[in-house]
């Protein structure tokens, strides 16, 4: 076993989350390290191909999948430097002020302990770092005013020009969607090509990745990053009463300990809670930070109800980015679906490609053989997507446990236990009714609903935020209400999922998080 | 070939096709071009690939040639992390050959029940019924990963060979527009 030098913070995962607690930490003087379990990713290894695009997800992974709605997720999973954020959308929708007091506004679901107020100014720090292209002022028909994007709307396609006519019938309000993009060059990254490989890694530095953004700055102070080093464990003091370090393996399955004086988990939502129960001590026998018995439960995801339709035009559907053109609020009401409950985020033009999971062949997963040929040959032409993401409430019984096999490295395996309940299941329903009619009116020839097993996307929650040791696992910053120097990041620690994309979100409370940790630095580490 | 070594012939390989044995040395080819000049299968038995290139052929048509079970074999024979296989992405748990080898024992097994013979002894208008069966999971007695799930990814698998390299992007008059170029046209 190899004992490594204290350093001042020790992060567990080098994604979205991690990368800006490194860069804010390191740039404040302090000695980062950022364990990553997968490979140190450069941007000449993101090959324009989607399969050869799934080399930077994980070969599945140390999670057994239960329940009515198993959560499937390795497809948005990711492995290695940059984590998921490496192949993401980059869509950059916020969330809005309705998501921080469902509780206290409809007696339903949790409240936030923080409001929207309270992360506004990071969205827009956020922008100025990283760079988003959208229209600021069109979104405030939804929201309070902010500081403009640092970049106009990137540019649009017939594939998404081409539903406007159909959502002005159905009276819903389209604007230029909000993308961690280059419209124009930013900051010496380039600006986008439009060539579509956005989901498989953009390798130019037009997109935000975390590889180009907040990872290049972190790395620029200073902050070392360790691939293929697999934390199993959180140390704690023999009092129980102080994080000191972790415990990692190393590509030989070789153990090290990294002691730190502060340790932020930033892996992916479902592993952060794995690695806090993997961690219980006799002081904390239910795990670290899990007094109240909250560690892993709690998890949420969005599902999709994608109408797809088809034109007699070429609508150059090859072209543009994986994320969205056009982009709508007006769905997001908690009860705007009549006899439902979730807000809903609409999205419209797409670029496709031929194969993988949001290709041109699984529009249409039931044809095969010639017709399935036939179907190419008018999809490569014609075929065009708008999308509705919805909100799953919190459910306690939506939950993350170890199971008694182990992995590779000793460490048990964890199960995702998933259903999703009625209003989930009636809100993807009415987003489905309502995508056939916005095609029916934009004039498509042919249109159908993208139904299937109920989609599970952007995982949430497992290590949520509150008020208190007896409501959450962590305060609004993400420390822990019981180890003060233990930090969690990422979409775990949201207490709702809203319907927006999440990943706008991490960067804005991790920012948030790690300049609170920054400034308390000698009450939290001391 | 040590770790280090297999990672940079793969990152090599990335930029072009894949690793297949010919005459003890290592070439990149297309699954294509392997299956043309009949690259010996690494872990696929003759019986399974067959198998393999019906069922893909019956999906879609032209995957044999273009070498769906070339595909599935090489990549059965690389490391999980290495793989690019649909099935990754859909959480099947490695190792890989596992789920095909259970899906390609279901298949017969359906196909002997139904047909008293093994599925790649059917004709074509057998197989394309049988497979429109296991789309709906209507198969009686399939045994094994569900019959839906195997249409779907030997399906996918039959997309990526067919439709997803720069040559199927031309067949379709699509323009491929790589950042980084997978070379060799693959």
């Amino acid at each position: 076993m190899a004992t490594h030098e204290k350093v001042d913070v020790a992060i567990v995962g080098a994604g979205a989350s991690g990368s800006v607690y490194a860069a804010v930490l390191a740039k404040a003087g302090k000695k980062v390290v950022l364990l990553e379990s997968g490979p140190d990713w450069q941007l000449t290894d993101l090959i324009s191909s989607d399969f050869w695009g799934r080399r930077i997800k994980p070969a599945s992974g140390p999670f057994l999948l239960e329940g009515k709605n198993p959560f499937g997720y390795v497809y948005q999973a990711g492995w290695g430097v940059g984590g998921a954020a490496l192949h993401y959308f980059a869509n950059f929708p916020r969330l809005l002020p309705n998501d921080f007091k469902i509780k206290s506004e409809h007696g339903r679901a949790l409240d936030w302990p923080i409001s929207y107020d309270d992360v506004a100014p990071y969205y827009d720090r956020v922008a100025g770092d990283i760079g988003v292209s959208g229209d600021a002022k069109a979104e405030e028909i939804w929201r309070p005013a902010g500081k403009p994007y640092p970049m106009p709307p990137m540019k649009t396609f017939r594939h998404g020009e081409i539903w406007l006519k159909g959502f002005e019938a159905v009276g819903i309000r389209m604007v230029p969607a909000a993308v961690g993009m280059n419209s124009a060059e930013f900051k010496g990254r380039r600006a986008c090509i439009y060539d579509g490989w956005c989901h498989v890694g953009c390798p130019i530095g037009a997109l935000a990745n975390p590889v180009v953004t907040y990872l290049a700055d972190a790395r620029k102070a200073g902050a070392e990053v360790r691939p293929r080093a697999t934390v199993t464990r959180v140390l704690t003091n023999p009092q129980g009463t102080k994080i000191t370090g972790i415990e990692y393996y190393d590509e030989k399955k070789e153990r090290h300990v990294q002691e730190a004086s502060v340790v932020v988990l930033a892996a992916w939502s479902a592993q952060n809670p794995r690695l806090l129960l993997n961690s219980a001590t006799d002081r904390h026998p239910k795990g670290l930070a899990n007094s109240s018995g909250l560690v892993g439960k709690y998890m949420m995801a969005h599902f999709s109800s994608g109408t797809w339709a088809m034109f007699d035009e070429d609508i150059q559907n090859h072209m543009g980015t994986t994320g969205a053109q056009f982009m709508s609020y007006d769905r997001y009401g908690k009860t705007s679906q009549p006899g439902t409950f979730g807000s809903s985020f609409i999205t419209a033009g797409s670029a496709m490609k031929t194969s993988d999971l949001g290709g041109l062949a699984n529009a249409r997963v039931d044809l095969f053989g010639a017709d399935l040929h036939a179907f190419m040959q008018r999809a490569a032409r014609g075929l065009t997507r708008i999308g509705a993401f919805g909100e799953e409430l919190p459910n306690i019984e939506n939950r993350i446990e170890l199971v008694s096999d182990k992995d590779e490295f000793g460490m048990p395996l964890a199960k995702i236990v998933h259903s999703y309940d009625q209003d989930a299941i009636a809100l993807w329903n009415a987003n489905f009714e309502e995508g056939l009619k916005i095609a029916k009116a934009a004039g498509a020839k042919e249109s159908w609903s993208g139904r299937g097993n109920m989609p599970t996307i952007h995982l949430m929650g497992g290590t949520i935020m509150g008020t208190a040791a007896d409501n959450s696992v962590v305060n609004s910053y993400g420390q822990s209400h019981e180890l003060p120097n233990l930090y969690v990041a990422g979409p775990g620690i949201f207490a709702t999922a809203g319907a927006s994309n999440p990943t706008y979100t991490i960067f804005a409370l991790s920012l948030r998080g790690a300049e609170h940790l920054a400034e308390k630095w000698s009450t939290v580490a001391g | 070939m040590t770790s280090m070594q297999r990672r940079a012939f793969v990152k090599g390989a990335a930029l072009g096709a894949l690793a297949f044995t010919v005459g003890g040395s290592q070439v990149l080819l297309t699954p294509g071009e392997a299956r043309a000049v009949g690259v010996p299968f690494r872990l696929l038995q003759a019986h399974e690939a067959e198998t393999i290139e019906a069922l893909g052929e019956t999906l879609l048509p032209g995957a044999r040639q273009a070498g769906i079970a070339h595909f599935i074999d090489q990549q059965l024979s690389v490391p999980a992390e290495e793989a690019l296989l649909e099935a990754r992405i859909m959480n099947v748990r490695p190792p890989y050959a596992n789920f095909y080898r259970a899906a390609i024992a279901a298949a017969d097994r359906a196909s002997k029940a139904m047909h008293g013979r093994e599925f790649a002894e059917l004709n074509a208008i057998e197989q394309r019924d049988f497979v429109n069966l296991m789309r709906q999971n209507k198969i009686d007695g399939w045994q094994g990963p569900g019959a839906g799930f195997v249409y779907f990814l030997l399906r996918s698998d039959a997309v990526d060979v067919v439709y997803g390299t720069v040559e199927g992007y031309q067949a379709l008059g699509i323009p491929y527009m790589p950042h980084i170029a997978p070379e060799r046209r693959w």
